[in-house]
Parts: C-alpha cells; sequence; structure tokens
C-alpha cells in the first residue's frame, strides 16, 4: 500500500481499535463502544457486495458467521485504505461513493428480497423488539441462568459457612469461657503463673516454708480434645492439668510398731494398697488431681526429711534406711517402721491382696502427727523469717544477729542452733505411744486377772504427745467408799513411767512392763491390810500394830508382805493379817486364854486375873470362809468375834 | 584531734567472701501504690513490713587515697534491735553483660554505742538521712521501696523533709561472689515490674 508518488512514502497503520466518539473539553477520549456479535453481523453484512456474483455471495452470507472476525479485520483495512486515499486522487469522489452506496444498497435490497422472495435460501420473521434478548442464542440463556444460578448457589452456601463458623465459633467462644472461668477457680485456689505460652502452676509447699527442692510444677492445659458434634461428656472439663509424673497416684506415710524383726528379705516391700481418693461432689476432676499430686508430695518431703535426719542421726542403735522404709528401734525387741508408701498405677488395685496389713497395724495417730509435725516445720521455717531491722540488714534469724552485740556465750549460741528433728519426735511419740499402750494392756490384764481386790484405771482424755496419765484405784467390790487408801497417779512419759502416790511419794518405773506389774501386785497386797485397818475403825476394833512392810517371816520375790493386828473392841480377841503380793494372805486369831480349851491349865496362872492373858493363835482358813472378797471375809470374821451386847 | 594516719586495708567478710548483687531504680509517688502492689503480688507471700531507718554515713579520712566509708543504720521502728555496720567496696569492674552492680559488702550487727566507738576510732559522720517504706522478700531477693528523707537539725530524726517526689527501689541479694545465676534471677524479676519502675545497674561512681 504505497503512496502513488515516488518521493513520498507514506507507511500505513491501523486506528486505535476503538473508534474515539468525541474529545471532552478536559480531553476525555470516549470512545464507541465496540459491537455486539450481532451489530457486528449487521456492520458486516452491510459490506458485503451483492452484486459479485450469486455463488459468491451465498458462500460469503453462510461463511459469515463461521470467521467474521478475520474477515472483517481484512475488509475494514481495504475499506479504509479507500476511504483514506480516494479522496486525493478524485474531487468527485464523495458524490461517486455515495452513488456507489446507494447502489450498493439497492443492489443489497434487490438481492435481499430476491432471496427471500425465492424462500430457498432464507424465511423473513418478524423481529422481535428487545434486539439482545431476541439475538441471544438459547445456548447463551442456558449458560447465563446456569451462571446467575451458581451464583446464588455460591451466595447461600457462603451465608451457610458463615452461619457454621459462628455457631462453632460460638462453640468456642463458650468453651473458651469456661476454660477462663474455670481457670479462674483454679487461680483462686492454686498459684499459677504464665512462662511463654504456658501456664504453669506451683502445687509445691514452698509458699508456706517447706525446703524440699521438688519444683512441684503443674501445667495448666485447655482440654481440646473433644469432639465439637459430639454431646459433651458429665465429667467433661475445659480444663485439664498435667501433674509430674513422679507425683501421679497415691501416696501415705505408713508408721507400725512391730514386736518381732521381720526378715530382711522383706525390708523395703511394704505391702501397698491403694486408697481411692473419694472426690467431693462438685469439686472439679483438676483439683481432686492437683490435690493428690500435692499429697504425694507432701508424703515424700516428709519421707526424704525423716530418712536424712535417719542418716544423720547418731543413735544407740542405728536407723536403717532401705527403699521406701525406715526402721528404728525405739525399745529393744520393738520396731518401729516408718514407710512411703505410694502407689502410681491403676494396677495396684487389687485391694483383696491375701496379706492386706491389718487395720491396727497401722499408727494412724502418728502418721497424722508426722503430717502434722512437717507443717510445723514449714512454719518454722517461715515464721523464723523475720524481716530485718534496719532494713539493710542481711535476711537471717533475729537472735543469731543480736549474738554479736550482746555477747552470747556458746551455750547461748549452741541454744540457738538446732531443735530437735522430725524423727526424734516421731520416735520419741511413738516410744510414749508405745508406753501408754503397753501400761494400759497391763493394768486390764492384772484387772481382770485378779478380781480381789479390784483395780480400776481412769484414763484422762487429753493428752500431751509425749505424755499423758492414768488414775490407778485400787478398790474391794462393796468397800469402796471406806477403803480409798490405794490411789495411784501414772505419769507415763516418753521413757519411764512416774507414779505418784495418794500421800505424796514419786517413784520412777522404767519402760519394762514387769516393774510396773510388780509394783502394782505390791500395792494389790497393801491395799489389803489397809483395808482391814479401814475396816477395824467402822468395826470399832483397835489397830494394834499395823506395817507395811514386814521384815519377819518368808522373803516376798516381788515387794514385801505387810502386816496389821487388830483388837476387839473388848480386847478378847485379836485378828493378825500377814498379806504378801507372792504368799497371800495368812489370818491368824487370838483366842481369849479362857477359852483355849487345847491350853494345859498352868499351875502358876491360877488366878482369874490371868484369865485376861492373849491366849494361842489360830490359822483361819481363808479359803474355806464365806464371802466374796478378802473384805466381806474380814468383816464375818470380825462379827462373829465380837461379842454380843 | 588530728586524725591518726590510716592504711586502708581489703575487708575481707569472716570465711565468705560475700558480695551485695543490687539493682536500683525509683518511682514516683504517685506509682507508688501501683507499685507496692505489684511487688506484694509478686513477693512471698507475707505481708509487707514497714520501716523506718536512720542512716548515718561515717568516714575515715586517711593521708592519702579515698576516705574509707561507713554506713551505719538504725531502726526507729524497733529502738531495741542492734545496730546496722556496713561496708560497701567498689562496684566490680568485669562482665560488662552481668545485669547487677556487683560490690563487696560486709555486715555487722552492733550494739547501741556504735557512733561513739566510730567517733573514738577517728570517724567523722559525712551525712545522715532517714529512710522509710517497705521491705519485700522474694526468696534470696530483697526489695526495699524506700522514701528518703533530709534531717534537717542533725541527730533528731522527728525533724525531716523529704528529699524528692519519687521513692528508692532497690533490689538486692547477698551471695558468694561468681554466682552469676543471682543476676540472671534479679534480672527476670526486675523486667516483671517493667514498666512500674526500671531497675537497672547504676554505678554510684559516675554520680558523684
Amino acid at each position: 500500500m504505497s503512496g502513488v508518488g515516488p518521493a513520498v512514502r507514506v507507511s500505513i497503520e491501523s486506528t486505535c481499535e476503538k473508534q474515539v466518539q468525541e474529545v471532552s473539553l478536559d480531553g476525555m477520549e470516549t470512545y464507541v463502544p465496540p459491537l455486539s456479535m450481532s451489530q457486528n453481523l449487521a456492520k458486516l453484512a452491510q459490506r458485503i457486495d451483492f452484486g459479485q456474483g450469486s455463488d459468491s455471495d451465498e458462500e460469503g452470507v453462510e461463511a459469515e458467521p463461521r470467521d467474521p472476525q478475520e474477515w472483517g479485520k481484512t475488509e475494514a483495512e481495504e475499506d479504509e485504505a479507500t476511504v483514506k486515499f480516494q479522496p486525493s486522487l478524485w474531487p468527485w469522489d464523495s458524490v461517486r461513493n455515495n452513488l456507489r452506496s446507494s447502489l450498493t444498497e439497492m443492489c443489497v435490497l434487490y438481492d435481499v428480497l430476491s432471496v427471500v422472495k425465492e424462500k430457498k435460501y432464507m424465511a423473513l420473521d418478524p423481529v422481535s423488539q428487545d434486539p439482545s434478548a431476541g439475538k441471544t442464542p438459547q445456548v447463551f440463556q442456558l449458560i447465563s441462568k446456569k451462571k446467575s444460578l451458581a451464583t446464588a448457589a455460591q451466595l447461600l452456601l457462603k451465608g451457610a459457612e458463615k452461619l457454621s463458623k459462628s455457631v462453632a465459633e460460638n462453640q468456642e467462644n463458650r468453651r473458651q469461657r469456661d476454660f477462663n472461668s474455670e481457670l479462674l477457680r483454679l487461680r483462686s485456689q492454686w498459684k499459677l503463673r504464665k512462662v511463654g505460652d504456658k501456664i504453669l502452676g506451683d502445687l509445691s509447699y514452698r509458699s508456706a516454708g517447706s525446703l524440699f527442692p521438688h519444683p512441684g510444677t503443674f501445667e495448666v492445659i485447655k482440654n481440646t480434645d473433644i469432639n465439637l458434634d459430639k454431646k459433651l461428656p458429665e465429667d467433661y472439663c475445659p480444663l485439664n492439668v498435667q501433674i509430674p509424673s513422679d507425683l501421679e497416684g497415691s501416696a501415705y506415710i505408713k508408721v507400725s510398731i512391730q514386736k518381732q524383726a521381720p526378715d530382711i528379705g522383706d525390708l523395703g516391700t511394704v505391702n501397698l494398697f491403694r486408697r481411692q481418693p473419694k472426690a467431693k461432689a462438685g469439686t472439679q476432676p483438676w483439683h481432686v488431681k492437683l490435690e493428690a499430686a500435692q499429697n504425694v508430695l507432701l508424703c515424700k518431703e516428709i519421707f526424704a526429711q525423716l530418712s536424712r535426719e535417719a542418716v544423720q542421726i547418731k543413735s544407740q542403735i542405728p536407723h536403717i534406711v532401705v527403699k521406701n522404709q525406715i526402721i528404728s528401734q525405739p525399745f529393744p525387741g520393738l520396731q518401729l517402721s516408718i514407710s512411703l508408701c505410694h502407689s502410681t498405677g491403676e494396677k495396684k488395685n487389687q485391694r483383696a491382696s491375701p496379706e492386706k496389713p491389718k487395720p491396727d497395724d497401722h499408727l494412724y495417730v502418728l502418721e497424722h502427727n508426722l503430717h502434722q509435725l512437717m507443717r510445723e516445720f514449714h512454719k518454722q521455717t517461715l515464721s523464723s523469717i523475720v524481716m530485718p531491722h534496719p532494713a539493710s540488714a542481711p535476711f537471717g534469724h533475729k537472735r543469731q544477729r543480736m549474738a554479736g552485740p550482746m555477747a552470747y556465750d556458746k551455750a547461748e549460741i549452741s541454744s540457738l542452733q538446732q531443735n530437735e528433728g522430725l524423727l526424734e519426735k516421731i520416735i520419741k511419740q511413738a516410744k510414749h505411744i508405745f508406753l501408754r499402750s503397753r501400761t494400759a494392756r497391763t493394768i486390764d490384764s492384772l484387772a481382770s486377772r485378779i478380781e480381789d481386790p479390784q483395780i480400776q484405771a481412769h484414763w484422762s482424755n487429753i493428752n500431751d504427745v509425749y505424755e499423758s496419765s492414768v488414775k490407778v484405784l485400787i478398790t474391794s467390790q462393796g468397800y469402796e467408799q471406806i477403803c480409798k487408801s490405794i490411789q495411784l497417779q501414772l505419769n507415763i512419759g516418753v521413757e519411764q513411767i512416774r507414779v505418784v502416790h495418794r500421800d505424796g511419794r514419786v517413784i520412777s518405773l522404767s519402760h519394762q512392763e514387769q516393774e510396773l506389774q510388780d509394783f502394782l501386785l505390791s500395792q494389790m497386797s497393801q491395799h489389803q491390810v489397809h483395808a482391814v485397818q479401814q475396816l477395824a475403825k467402822v468395826m470399832g476394833w483397835h489397830v494394834l500394830s499395823f506395817s507395811n512392810h514386814v521384815g519377819l517371816g518368808s522373803v516376798e520375790s516381788i515387794g514385801n508382805a505387810s502386816a496389821i493386828t487388830v483388837a476387839s473392841s473388848n480386847g478378847e480377841y485379836a485378828i493378825s493379817v500377814r498379806n504378801g503380793p507372792e504368799s497371800g494372805c495368812k489370818v491368824l486369831v487370838q483366842f481369849p486364854r479362857s477359852q483355849s480349851k487345847e491350853l494345859p491349865k498352868s499351875d502358876v496362872i491360877q488366878d482369874g486375873k490371868w484369865n485376861h492373858l492373849r491366849g494361842p493363835y489360830k490359822e483361819v482358813h481363808w479359803s474355806k470362809m464365806e464371802g466374796r472378797n478378802f473384805v466381806y471375809k474380814m468383816e464375818l470374821l470380825m462379827a462373829a468375834l465380837t461379842p454380843c451386847l | 584531734m588530728e586524725a591518726p594516719p590510716v592504711s586502708v586495708m581489703p575487708v575481707t567478710g569472716g570465711t565468705i567472701n560475700m558480695m551485695e548483687y543490687l539493682l536500683q531504680g525509683s518511682v514516683l509517688d504517685q506509682a507508688l501504690e501501683s507499685l507496692l502492689h505489684r511487688l506484694r503480688g509478686l513477693c512471698d507471700n507475707m505481708e509487707p513490713e514497714l520501716f523506718a531507718d536512720h542512716e548515718l554515713v561515717y568516714l575515715l579520712k586517711g593521708q592519702q587515697g579515698n576516705p574509707f566509708l561507713l554506713r551505719a543504720r538504725r531502726s526507729l521502728s524497733h529502738p531495741t534491735a542492734p545496730w546496722h555496720l556496713r561496708y560497701l567496696g567498689q562496684p566490680e569492674v568485669g562482665d560488662k553483660s552481668r545485669h547487677a552492680l556487683v560490690r563487696n559488702c560486709v555486715d555487722v550487727a552492733a550494739s547501741h554505742s556504735l557512733p561513739d566507738f566510730l567517733n573514738e576510732m577517728g570517724f567523722r559522720m559525712d551525712h545522715e538521712f532517714v529512710a522509710k517504706g517497705h521491705i519485700f522478700r522474694r526468696g534470696a531477693l530483697k526489695v526495699v521501696v524506700s522514701k528518703l528523707s533530709r534531717v534537717l537539725v542533725p541527730g533528731n530524726t522527728d525533724n525531716t523533709e523529704p528529699l524528692s517526689l519519687s521513692s528508692l527501689v532497690e533490689l538486692s541479694v547477698l551471695a558468694p561472689a561468681g554466682q552469676d545465676t543471682m543476676s540472671e534471677e534479679m534480672r527476670s524479676f526486675a523486667e516483671q515490674l517493667k514498666p512500674l519502675v526500671h531497675l537497672e545497674k547504676i554505678d554510684p561512681k559516675r554520680h558523684m
């Protein structure tokens, strides 16, 4: 498409695709909107030169929709070329063009009419008013409908998704809220802190004064492993705690006193039986878990403290620490064992084990006291730390700070140093408990073995951990009012028993069982003689002699025999009683001389006045006497010997 | 009286040479309440104790070298408590990365005749002040929040005037030398007090 003249070469390029409709004042160009497909078709149809020949026309008409784009392009280019360059060639060009176009139109009209008329190729149908609707093919309609339906569906789906998301979020929120409220509740009872993205808690007793090095931390976990769709189980809790593995399960300290030493093979294999922690209604599962763990921790601390002391303390018989058991010998032949029972797994749940310890095996009091002592120890460490005054002074015991300025001597400083350890205290308590129970047993066995005199023990209900007292009364049945001679106060300590008599005498007895028994037996034998004395007063007899410790007669293995001689009111008869703890009682009656028949008549004492001389003694077959007890028999005897007035 | 020549000897405190690890900061009186509240939560669960101390700083000037400085302190609220005599050494230069100021420290409890004794030895009182505030404890850490007051008439502790509108916050711990875990612990504790108070290691020499 070069120019006509050789001198000027003009290169041609097409204008921009869209035609400029108008250029506004601000320079904005408004383009003619691109033609729609039908418009394009119409436009292209306009250009068809129907006059060129029917054959080619027919082909062209049919070919049009097939490839309108390509075809249109070349045509347009050619068209534009003629439009652009012909004006410069012919001055009548516009007239010619108009004529030509009218001719073309006429031809087209003619062709169309002929085509329509023939009805061979084309049929005319009334055109609908809506150009786009009328001209959109059904396929397009379908596609567009499908598309709009799809968008609608998408919208609906989106909404549904949003809804379900918000529901889930709600639930999540609620759970979050539950978690938060649970956390708040946890916080009100346990120490918590945040480390990184974890929430750690402290179940140790450190804040209460414990020095046990175990960290005792637990972790607070949000319980999320539960399916949202499923119904929540009853005991579901959004908050869970993770406790250290060595604090899991349950533990307790077992204290027991055994008479005989077990085989060395048995050491350290204390039978564990699990005590199921009873969950109170309304407590959170985490609370139960934490409390159990804290208990385990405390038991461990107690045991660690005890074992440390057991190794450190020098005693005559060294304490043995084997595995989870500490063995000590408070008294010879007696063994105190303290063991830590810690059961972790569920497999220990076999409660009906054949060698289940007897319930009395446990010394619950001591177990309780151990806990109490530990807490006391905690409190002590806590309270011993007082804030220094002045504030710049270092932490420490106040009394230690006083030591320098006050010039304490060695004794005073050493008195600051150490108080008794846990083990020493508990051994002392165990000794006391053992001594007390043995005393009770001794008294009981005596009371059941010996019916006359009777022995009564009044235990005081309120005791110190190291001391308790019992009042022992020795009486005769039916004569409680007049025979009050023997009242003993037994103060049971740790190592010995102090006996306080009614008259103020104090006797110390060792922990040996025999000593107490012997003492009580001698007291009982003395009681009989005392009872006779009391009875004599009531009966109007006179006491001629009385001795608690008779120097004559056979030697008693326990204590001494005691004796009394009483005379009847008129002095005719006399009763002499000798009572020994071992030899028993011997009762003799002295008759007046006049009544004794077997006494040979003496030539010397003929006179009547000698009748008042005392006669011989005769032993009473005491066992054959009537009466249910000694004092009753004695009363009968006295009554029989009292002359009737 | 002419002060006798003094040779300043290095001081060692008993068998174990104790060091004081110190962090200091200050808090305005308006923020004091919230700081106390925070400390109450962070420290061991005992009620914070109030204290009122009177501190006297004594100097012994020798012929040459630095004067020798001793701090004598007594409690106004506990008149029977022993006096506290304290020697503080120079801050250790060394590890810059250490988070706390470390200095030698000797603590002695003393009887009430301490001022007379120091006077007899040739010490002269340099200055005195009254410190009142709260003392907290967290393990071995000691937190002292105190308000310092100037003593207007020497020796009269009733007549005082606040030194500033803020309180001094000191976080200190006594430990044998070389316990760098301590300073780490202090740093983490100080971190928890931010932004109420910024505890830093402050070299007293630089402010002289």
